[in-house]
């Protein structure tokens, strides 16, 4: 048992495009290929999926923000090889200049490193709140078997130490050092399995029945497993005697998710009272542990919600999204370099979204370190504020003509937000035509990226109808 | 006001267009050399006793960051002081005003004022179209030069109705001028058929609702009023001239149907000038843009608040029109190379004021005429020049 460690809420998100694997199939001149994985836009990746779902778990809890004590992320990669994944994550979730945590990476067992990390610590009583994030976003090998099923998806998880709805049990982990899917120094893309017979039967299973006869010996309500290559999932389940596991309808909606697979899996059963075993599985290393629900988790009835729908696309789009398809020729620099000591004045006013409000006349003038006097009634004194993130277009345009590497058409929109203050962003995930008075909300977006790094901030994102309902 | 008055005695031009065979020097020296032509009595080039030079982007390999002296030296008057003025889209007009000043002050006698601008030495990627990622990082990240005023059409469009005819119809009578003027970039006529089938650039406005890409240069020749008879027998005068600057970013602005810079400028010109919209017999606005002109004589009072688009379809601002507009078939026909589009307009007024516009001459029934110009990051830079026959 980890003593005293409950689960306050959860949250998941995933990104706003689906592939076929049918397309994926009959590029490389393969018959059949079922199902779907879900891909990042050009703007997405693992870090814009890790806050989203960090925002949505936040947002069921009620939680202030600058109460969490830390942020655990898991991921198998982090959007900087090396650099401030981990730093961008917690500004951009809203967390204090004090918060901790740890960034868990280098194979899909990272997200459950993450997570029992953070219990350890609200255990230990060095976290009260712990916020523990699990994203993945893999880009795959070009013809590999992975490629059709490599997702992309994101869950996350609020961990107390008393006053939730659930609480964790006890673990297990088993470690065999195997070179199982990787990617190598100067690689961009993740290789597959090299012997998937080898894999299954001296690797995989025998490590999977060591961890399923341990938590067996628990009353385990539903199994969340890995499926490492679309097969071996089914395979495991019928041995421990799972029936369908949890994790099944988020491959089958998702794809695999990497880091985050067995967890979504395992989140979306706490919508009622039982006990899920989850097992996770990557880099040589299996661990499981089992969560008991006494009630509903908050957010987890929203969970399924959250990973449907999304929009298919072309093999051709998420090529290009992922960078493995490039046009030849000039292109234009994006935006400021990352590095550069704009990024510096302006992260928290970009990251966390925060405006200057005008205490002699009220205006909300962003971002605030371009306005040293307000631009309504010329004052000096401002209190900083979160922006507030939901507003309504007051006019708009759709660009047409750029220079690579942006993308036309490119909606732009002016929109006044809901306390207020006014902005003018892209648009993200516009399908049908924009029209003033369309209401959004604002969500992180990667940019550009720029000298081999991303630059994250905010984009509109406008409401389906049935996200007003 | 205590200030010197000032005449223009010259203006000129070479043909605007993608002028691939001249470079920045060889086009700065034609537009001088027009200058020079164009005085009534004669002119010395060496009479000019100092020069300000509009180039706005300086989209040149090499010389993004061109100074002042290279305009002197390629027209053979290297030594003489020179400044280059940058001040977005109305650095030409702003370099004239402060011409203008600089001979009102008593400082100078005789000015020179060019405005000189490659805009086709680079490709449109590397050259205009870069700017998409000018500007904040994050706010407003993708704002070429059409997002500084699609937004207002889309706005202008749902506050008054205004249609894409009516943006068109302002296209159609710019590029209809156009072809009278042998100075335009473009000289043919077209249709508002034309212009809605034209691709979409920037929604809500297409091909034919954006200027083009142009080289050019245009210059003019100023000096004391009282000593312009040594110059000509038909000079003709600057009644006056406003600026003015609004917010930086467009979501900064408390309006989308109207420009506060153009509104701001439009009232110190008229007052320093002590005429008002009704004595202007014509004008030469910034229309980069259809929705531009539109914005523009509404900002500037030739029409009521949101009527410019009806007024452009019915044809008010034609050349038979109760107050034409751009006669020189504007920034939409003549072309827009940015340091020398001020001056271009500045010698259209000139011409207009001297009778000597050809096929485009308007009725001068006042002896106004106005000049304007805006633009910049949040189109919040304006500058208007009026120019008049009338004595001071």
């Amino acid at each position: 048992m980890t003593p005293g460690v409950q689960l306050l809420a959860v949250g998941a998100a995933a990104p706003s495009w689906r592939l076929p694997a049918a397309d994926v199939g009959a590029a490389w001149g393969r018959a059949g290929g079922r199902g779907q994985a879900a891909v990042c836009a050009p703007d997405e990746d693992a870090l814009t999926l890790a806050a989203e779902a960090a925002h949505r778990a936040l947002a069921v809890s009620g939680l202030q923000t600058d109460i969490v004590d830390g942020l655990w992320w898991g991921t198998t990669r982090p959007p900087f090889a090396e650099g401030p994944s981990h730093a961008v994550l917690a500004r951009a979730v809203g967390l204090s200049h004090r918060s901790g945590g740890a960034l868990c990476s280098g194979s899909p067992h990272a997200g459950i490193e993450a997570l029992l990390g953070a219990a350890d610590a609200v255990g230990a009583g060095s976290a009260r709140v712990a916020l523990v994030v699990v994203s993945d976003a893999i880009v795959p090998g070009l013809g590999t078997p992975f490629e059709a099923r490599a997702g992309a998806g994101a869950a996350a998880l609020l961990l107390v130490s008393h006053g939730g709805a659930a609480a964790f049990g006890p673990r297990v982990t088993r470690t065999r050092p195997y070179l199982d899917r990787y990617r190598g120094d100067r690689e961009t893309a993740t290789r597959d399995l090299y012997d998937s017979r080898l894999f299954r039967e001296e690797i995989f299973l025998p490590a999977m029945r060591e961890l399923g006869e341990q938590l067996g010996a628990l009353e385990i309500d539903r199994w969340s497993l890995p499926d490492p290559d679309g097969r071996l999932g089914a395979t495991l389940a019928r041995q421990l005697g799972a029936g369908t596991p949890a994790s099944a309808p988020v491959y089958a909606e998702l794809g695999d998710t990497g880091a985050a697979a067995s967890i979504l899996g395992a989140v979306g059963t706490l919508d009622a009272a039982g006990t899920v075993g989850l097992v996770c599985f990557g880099g040589g290393r299996a661990t499981g542990v089992t969560i008991t629900a006494r009630e509903p988790v908050p957010g987890a009835a929203r969970i399924p919600a959250a990973l449907a729908g999304g929009r298919t696309v072309t093999y051709a789009d998420v090529l290009r999204a992922r960078g493995q398809l490039v046009a030849s020729g000039e292109t234009v620099q994006m935006g400021v370099p990352p590095e550069s000591a704009q990024f510096v004045r302006g992260a928290d006013e970009m990251l966390s979204l925060l405006g200057a409000r005008c205490v002699d006349c009220g205006t909300i003038n962003t971002p605030p370190s371009i306005h040293p006097h307000c631009i309504s009634c010329g004052s000096a004194k401002f209190v900083l504020e979160p922006l507030a993130r939901h507003g309504r277009v007051h006019t708009f345009v759709v660009n047409h003509t750029m220079p690579a590497p942006f993308v036309a058409p490119l909606p732009l929109a002016v929109i006044d937000l809901d306390d207020g203050a006014r902005v003018m962003l892209q648009v993200t995930e516009h399908e049908t035509p924009l029209e003033i008075g369309v209401e959004v909300e604002l969500v992180l977006r990667r940019y550009a990226h720029e000298r081999g790094a991303p630059v994250y901030g905010y984009k509109a994102r406008p409401l389906s109808t049935e996200d007003i309902r | 006001m205590s200030w010197n008055r000032v005449a223009v005695v010259g203006a000129g031009m070479i043909k605007f267009g993608e002028l691939f065979d001249q470079s920045y020097e060889q086009m700065a020296a034609g537009a001088f050399a027009a200058a020079v032509e164009s005085v009534d009595l004669g002119f010395e080039p060496r009479a000019v006793e100092a020069a300000f030079v509009a180039t706005q982007r300086g989209t040149l390999w090499g010389q993004e960051g061109i100074g002042g002296n290279t305009v002197p030296s390629a027209m053979g008057l290297a030594g003489i002081p020179c400044t280059r003025i940058e001040n977005a889209c109305p650095s030409g007009s702003d370099a004239f005003r402060i011409g203008a000043m600089a001979v009102a002050s008593g400082v100078h006698d005789v000015v020179l004022v060019v405005g000189v601008e490659k805009m086709r030495d680079k490709s449109s990627e590397e050259g205009l179209l870069s700017r998409a990622a000018s500007g904040h990082p994050i706010f407003n990240r993708g704002e070429t030069a059409p997002v500084l005023f699609a937004p207002f059409a889309t706005r202008h469009m749902y506050e008054f109705g205004t249609t894409r005819e009516m943006l068109a119809s302002v296209a159609v009578k710019n590029h209809a001028n156009g072809a009278l003027d042998p100075y335009a970039h473009f000289q043919s006529a077209i249709t508002v058929e034309d212009v809605l089938a034209s691709p979409p650039v920037c929604h809500p406005l297409h091909l034919l609702d954006c200027c083009p890409q142009t080289d050019g240069a245009a210059a003019v020749l100023l000096t004391r009023a009282d000593l312009a008879e040594r110059f000509t027998d038909r000079p003709v005068f600057v009644a006056g001239f406003g600026v003015a600057t609004d917010h930086p970013y467009l979501h900064e602005k408390s309006s989308f149907v109207g420009l506060k810079a153009t509104q701001l400028a439009a009232e110190r010109a008229y007052a320093m000038a002590g005429l008002g919209p009704s004595d202007i017999d014509c004008a030469e606005v910034h229309d980069c843009f259809t929705i531009t002109e539109i914005l523009d004589i509404e900002d500037l009072g030739f029409v009521d608040k949101g009527k410019g688009g009806v007024a452009s379809l019915d044809g008010e601002t034609g050349l038979g029109g109760r107050i034409p507009i751009n006669t020189s078939g504007g920034l939409l026909a003549k072309g827009h190379p940015i340091g020398a589009t001020g001056v271009a307009q500045l010698t259209e007024c000139w011409w207009q004021l001297r009778g000597a516009a050809g096929d485009r001459q308007v009725e001068l029934r006042h002896g106004n005429v106005l000049q304007h110009n805006v633009g910049g990051r949040g189109s919040g830079v304006s500058v208007i020049n009026i120019l008049t026959t009338n004595q001071p």
